[in-house]
């Protein structure tokens, strides 16, 4: 037995003839066109309006607010007072659920969106017939650290919902109809191919915008230089509301960071509000969220856009509300 | 049947294994089944040294002088058995020539300079400068596989998951077997080190030195080895050669040339690797215990034939390791870091040189990947130890990481309240580029980032020409040079906002 033939003089060091090297040559360079088909193929941009399709959904109301002790009661009241959950979630439907888990944050701090508000809304899908339940976040603070210290990673994989990191190359260059500053922003597949959005922001202070509402919170969907998005945000954030189409928005405004927002820390600067709005109009939602901490909804920027767009409404006094409490 | 070379294959494979399981897992949350210190809490050279250059007891150290017992029991077998650097090392070797013999003259010169090594070594550490990282194995090794080995391949699992995926649109069971892959073996950050392409070359070196001869880098380099070779010369396992017949098979054979021409063999240089007991004809090789009164070697040893060196030799090391340390002392006074940032708490300058052993743990476990191997910004002997890139990753503001993975202590392990306040340095704006400043538009991302509770960055707002601007600027007070505004800011190619080493906490 030849024992000393190893593996580099058996394999790599065999003698290869000019012709078949010439042949290895050309195969290699045979698959360049192949892959540069197949890039151009899926690189294809479609100039339409390539958003989540407009459905329209209406509740049952306009705008529900619950207060309340637990913040899951107030979701399911809520929810309940909108005409139910069926409304907005069909058998076998994928569902996102979209919160804010920007920050490396306990709940305490209030930097990010209430867990049990995440886990009331996953058990609410998954009765309303849910195939999957996703949930996910670009977070600004190390993804780990802000999954688990916010406390929704655990609460959503405990409701069966499907919790993963979003990369940031899985994502579709959106398009307008209209001339828009986002046009080509690349955004995360996952959050435009699903049968439902529901957008779970928390309300909390921002030193550019003055309060992180729904608007706000769907910058987490977004790859690309975000901070660039600051330039314009109101315009911006608008559009891209428009794009993403939040079926229902629920703002948790349970413990309310009123100072040194979005990040937060100090225990002081938060206050118990014990509040939740809930409305299929993003707009609407954000400009009720505002009377609770007593902002003028017109500081805002991207409500003072869209108010200049008519997207949405602001008449917070026309609308249709009901009030609940759990 | 070559059972104890099988076994020593087994050990060498189950150790590096074990070394590059425990390097993989020396990451967030470090939840590895090992600490991530271990590997060099069992390297005697560098808990010795460092100890003695910085005149204090580096936690750990007994696991170190266990292995030094050990050695004066079994012998070298750690080179042989379980040294990584070496594994890699005699894998290399297949590819080379597997049987040749030099006369005693050459082994004697070829095993030599090690030993002058480690005096060196020795003779820094008492003077107070630690070289030890320098050539230890298992640094050199620990570079390699955590800066260069892991994240190349997990850039290409996640590249061949990426092209499947998105290019040939996978997005049903692959992307969650991809998704399930991510948060517990890829990790979710594809990792960079700039310059790491060196810290390749150096390691490729000393493998590929195995094909000029075998294991030249254990028998002539390694300070580690030099430290082992003179703690085996009392082992008790020692080689006995029944009745030699003086045919020089195991000579031959010997991967260290531990064997002499009159087939006596050199017990410092033998790592234990078996090779000789399987050719030896009638198996009159074997390593038996044999108490020391009794260890009379077969052969008289020649006066000259006992490894190490002259005096001549010795005096003249003294003298020149004395000479290349001039330029430290020198340049104590006035250590310069230049725009290194250090990580957060790390020693001063000159006690960090020392108690770094360059082995790239916190780097390798450093959440964001803003800490980098420095090349040479703060000299020559500052190379590979870590600084913080804002540009690359910030200094995430409660993850004390890299202070509990350090095994010397050069970061010390802090806890979570007290990384909160340490100063890694501090921001400054540079209103010539920054939008608000320079161009008058809304930006303030750092403000927004600033992870201080009461924001080290603020506002002044700025309402000539109809519209209110905001306008940052650094509360020095609070700052604590985390880096995570120069991260974010959007501002691009040069950051409007960038943290300066100024104002750290360095203990």
């Amino acid at each position: 037995m030849e024992k000393d033939k190893s593996f580099f003089e058996s394999v790599l060091q065999k003698r290869v003839s000019r012709k078949g090297f010439l042949k290895l040559c050309l195969a290699g360079l045979a698959l360049v066109p192949f892959l540069g088909y197949l890039s151009k193929q899926t690189n294809a941009a479609t100039q339409n309006f390539n958003g989540r399709q407009k459905k329209g959904l209406k509740g049952a109301y306009d705008l529900v607010i619950a207060k309340g002790e637990d913040p899951y009661a107030m979701v399911v009241k809520a929810i309940d007072l909108m005409g139910g959950i069926e409304k907005f979630v069909k058998k076998n439907s994928i569902v996102v659920i979209k919160p804010n888990i920007g920050w490396d944050r306990v709940p305490e701090q209030a930097g990010n969106t209430n867990p049990q508000v995440v886990a009331a809304l996953i058990d609410l899908s998954f009765k309303a017939g849910a195939k999957k339940v996703k949930v996910f976040d670009v977070t600004c603070n190390d993804a780990r650290r802000c999954y688990a210290n916010s406390g929704i990673e655990r609460a959503a994989r405990e409701k069966g919902a499907e919790v993963f990191f979003p990369d940031t190359w899985d994502v579709i260059d959106a398009h307008f109809n209209y001339d828009s500053p986002m046009e080509g922003w690349p955004v995360l597949r996952d959050a435009i191919e699903c049968d439902t959005f529901i957008n779970v922001p928390v309300l909390k202070h921002h030193g550019l915008t003055r309060l992180t509402l729904s608007m706000k919170n769907l910058m987490g969907i977004c790859g690309g230089n975000r901070g660039t998005m600051h330039r314009d945000i109101g315009r911006k954030l608008v559009d891209l509301t428009d794009f993403i189409n939040p079926d229902l928005t629920v703002i948790d405004a349970y413990r309310v960071l009123l100072r040194n927002g979005p990040t937060g820390g100090d225990l002081k600067d938060v206050e118990l509000k014990k509040t939740l709005v809930v409305a299929t109009d993003p707009t609407l939602a954000d400009t009720y969220a505002c009377s609770i901490v007593n902002v003028d909804p017109s500081s805002i920027p991207y409500i003072s856009v869209a108010r200049e767009r008519k997207f949405g409404s602001i008449d917070i006094e026309g609308a249709n509300k009901a009030y609940a409490e759990a | 049947m070559k059972r104890l070379i099988a076994i020593r294959r087994i050990s060498q494979i189950f150790f590096l294994t074990l070394f590059i399981y425990i390097l993989w897992s020396t990451t967030y949350p470090l939840k590895g089944l090992l600490p991530p210190g271990t590997l060099f809490k069992i390297n005697p050279l560098i808990m010795i040294m460092t100890s003695i250059s910085e005149r204090v007891v580096v936690p750990g150290i007994m696991v170190s002088l266990v292995m030094l017992i050990l050695t004066l029991i079994f012998g070298r077998f750690f080179c042989g058995w379980i040294c990584p650097l070496g594994t890699t090392i005699d894998m290399t070797a297949a590819m080379g020539r597997k049987k040749y013999s030099e006369d005693d003259r050459v082994n004697r010169n070829v095993r030599k300079p090690k030993f002058l090594i480690l005096i060196i070594v020795a003779i820094a550490a008492i003077l107070g400068v630690q070289l030890a990282w320098f050539m230890d194995p298992m640094v050199i090794m620990a570079r390699f596989v955590s800066l260069n080995l892991i994240p190349t391949v997990t850039f290409l699992i996640n590249s061949g998951f990426m092209f499947l995926i998105k290019y040939l649109h996978l997005y049903g069971p692959v992307q969650d077997l991809y998704r399930a892959l991510k948060p517990t073996i890829l990790g979710i950050n594809v990792y960079y080190f700039s310059h790491s392409g060196i810290i390749f070359l150096v390691f490729v070196f000393v493998c590929l030195l195995t094909l000029a001869k075998r294991r030249l880098w254990c028998r002539s380099l390694c300070p580690l080895g030099a430290l082992y070779a003179v703690a085996s010369r009392l082992a008790f396992l020692r080689r006995r050669v029944a009745e030699c017949i003086q045919c020089g098979k195991c000579k031959s054979d010997c991967r260290m040339g531990a064997i002499k021409d009159d087939m006596s063999y050199v017990q410092g240089e033998c790592i234990l690797c078996m090779d000789c007991i399987y050719d030896c004809p009638g198996h009159a090789t074997s390593f038996r215990f044999i108490p020391l009164r009794q260890s009379k070697p077969p052969m008289a040893q020649a006066k000259d034939d006992r490894s190490g060196i002259s005096r001549r030799e010795f005096i003249f090391l003294a003298m020149s390791s004395i000479l290349l340390l001039g330029f430290r002392f020198k340049k104590n006074e006035t250590k310069v870091t230049g725009n290194v940032i250090r990580p957060p708490a790390a020693l001063r300058e000159e006690d960090f040189l020392n108690r770094c052993i360059r082995c790239g743990n916190c780097m390798k476990v450093c959440i964001t990947n803003g800490l980098q191997p420095v090349l040479f910004q703060t000299g020559l002997e500052g190379i590979w130890t870590p600084q913080l890139v804002p540009e690359i990753g910030y200094c995430e503001y409660q993850c004390t990481l890299c202070g509990n993975t350090c095994p010397t202590g050069a970061i010390p392990p802090l806890s979570i309240d007290k990384k909160r306040l340490v100063r890694l340095g501090l921001a400054e704006i540079d209103r010539s580029i920054c939008i608000p400043w320079a161009e008058g538009r809304q930006c303030i991302v750092c403000q927004e980032h600033c992870p201080v509770a009461q924001k080290a960055i603020k506002l002044e707002s700025d309402t000539t020409g109809g519209s209110n601007i905001l306008k940052p600027y650094i509360d020095e007070d609070l700052c604590i040079g985390c880096g995570i505004c120069q991260n974010k800011c959007p501002v691009r190619p040069v950051r409007a906002v960038r943290v300066y080493p100024r104002n750290s906490d360095r203990t």
